[in-house]
């Protein structure tokens, strides 16, 4: 039988002993190779560059990446947690003075276990992870998920979000950037300041959509049980739905307009400016509030 | 208790403290349910002003006639709760001791509209003011960070405290015109968490 740190050896031989030339991340040098707990916990910094992030079936880190010279890239941590990155003159700046720039861009690409969690924070770095779970930061950078993960907490000054996982819990956060909501989550809270919020779901079973004045669009049928709270400011609020869809729609704005286009259904109207419309039987619960925003219920 | 159990008991409790504390806790708990005396007038009598008291700070009438709504269902049948007194009050010592200090959960934003032959009361639990307390000492220690934030992150911050401030502002005016709207409320709260949480992630970014 082939030891643990073994196999572990093997793969990063493996790995180590594949071409340099080609520029798929996937060849880049093996930076770090080592035996974790299947629960490993992760911290990444990464100013600048990409990092891809994915999740596979073996207690073992792998850290692939191409690193520039006046750049340093550290590992520090046991088989339970660690943490590594990069120690740039961005982050000693940022460390020990203002307004350091982002230093040469770094690519990684690390394989980590599947139940491992991971905090990565980057300042123009995107972010790409594939059944990885935990929490992603950038300033200004893309992050986009997909796969499966345990939960999912993405967060951004004004990157864009690009969130496709099966996920059970899910929060976003961004400030210009956009957010596309798809995948399969089905507890989300997700949320912009001027930026657009996509939702091209239909698995979301309790959802809060926020922004101050980016527009929200959600196309899908929102599923019998579902909860939907849809809250702006000034920017619209779209919901396109197919003809069957099934629920009591709430919706209210201060000063904008209510565009409804089921025409074959009555609304009852609350108050000028307040509509109730049920849609087949039962189904979901959706609430909008808008100040000055539109509301556009409209049938696919 | 039995001897042999009590000097057992003795022997454990001069040697740890933990459960030495524990008891010193119940004993003062006890003495002070000794020395409770009974309650000056019937607790069927004290509650409703009691129930007035805490609703009257949460409750916004709306409709016509809000008055027409009693707050507090008038007493139906007198019963003596005199015997509950000594409970209670043993309840709430027990709480104090183990409950406090407790984690007070971050109010959040709720409303509930109960519908009363034709008058509406809506309770608003508004959060706004606990989220613009929270926003402001954000805002404070991020003036700390400020210079350690990076310039195009500045910008973000900056371009989007603005939007977000705009919109309280508005907001503000909104609920001023028009204060029993619970619309109005919910979407200052959800202003100010934007807000908030806007904050926090440019703390990040620092």
């Amino acid at each position: 039988m082939v030891s643990n740190s073994l196999k572990v050896a093997l793969i990063a031989a493996a790995l180590g002993a594949a071409p340099l030339v080609a520029q798929a991340p996937e060849d880049m040098p093996v930076l770090t190779a080592k035996r974790v707990s299947p629960t490993f916990s992760m911290n990444m910094w990464n100013p600048a560059g990409h990092v891809k992030l994915i999740a596979w079936d073996r207690d073992s880190l792998v850290v692939r990446g191409r690193v520039d010279r006046s750049q340093k890239y550290f590992f520090g941590g046991d088989a339970n947690g660690a943490k590594l990155g990069i120690l740039s003159g961005a982050k000693v700046a940022v460390e020990g003075g203002p307004q350091g720039d982002d230093g040469k861009p770094c690519d990684f690409v690390v394989w980590l276990p599947r139940r491992g969690r991971l905090s990565i924070k980057t300042v123009s770095a995107d972010i790409e992870g594939i059944d990885v779970s935990g929490s992603f930061y950038t300033v200004s950078g893309a992050i986009r998920l997909s796969g499966t993960s345990t939960s999912i907490e993405a967060e951004s000054m004004n990157g864009n979000l690009d969130l496709g996982a099966n996920v059970p819990w899910l929060r976003a956060r961004t400030g210009d950037g956009h957010l596309l909501l798809r995948g399969k989550p089905q507890d989300v809270d997700a949320a912009t300041i001027a930026g657009t919020l996509d939702i091209a779901t239909p698995t979301v079973l309790r959802g809060q959509f926020t922004s101050v004045s980016g527009d929200i669009h959600y196309a899908g049928s929102p599923p019998t049980g579902a909860i939907f709270e849809f809250s702006n400011h000034s920017g619209s609020v779209d919901l396109l739905l197919p003809a069957t869809a099934a629920g009591v729609f709430s919706l209210s704005s201060v000063t904008g307009s209510i565009e409804n286009s089921f025409s074959d259904v009555r609304p009852a109207a609350l108050s000028p400016r307040s509509l109730r419309i049920t849609l087949g039987r039962g189904g979901a619960s959706v609430t909008v509030r808008t100040y000055k925003g539109v509301i556009r219920l409209r049938s696919q | 208790m039995d001897d042999d159990r009590r000097a057992l008991l003795d022997i454990h409790l001069a040697s740890c403290w933990n459960c030495k504390a524990d008891v010193a806790h119940l004993s003062k708990a006890m003495g002070a349910l000794r020395r409770v005396s009974e309650p000056s007038a019937p607790l069927d009598d004290l509650w409703p002003t009691i129930h007035d008291r805490i609703e009257s700070a949460k409750v916004i009438s709306l409709g016509t006639q809000p008055e027409a709504v009693p707050a507090v269902p008038a007493p139906q049948k007198r019963i003596s709760w005199l015997w509950l007194a000594p409970a209670g009050v043993a309840a709430a010592v027990v709480i104090a001791l183990f409950a406090l200090p407790g984690n007070h959960a971050k109010p959040d934003q709720q409303a509930a509209a109960v519908a009363d032959t034709g008058t509406t009361l809506v309770s608003v639990v508004d959060s706004s003011y606990a989220y613009e307390r929270e926003a402001q000492a954000l805002l404070d220690k991020l003036e700390l960070q400020r210079a350690l934030l990076r310039p195009d992150a500045a910008v973000a911050l900056d371009r989007d405290l603005k939007v977000v401030d705009v919109a309280i502002a508005e907001l503000k005016d909104a609920v001023a015109r028009d204060p029993a709207n619970p619309a109005l409320r919910q979407l200052l709260a959800a202003s100010y968490r934007q807000k908030v949480d806007l904050l926090k992630r440019a703390s990040n970014a620092s």
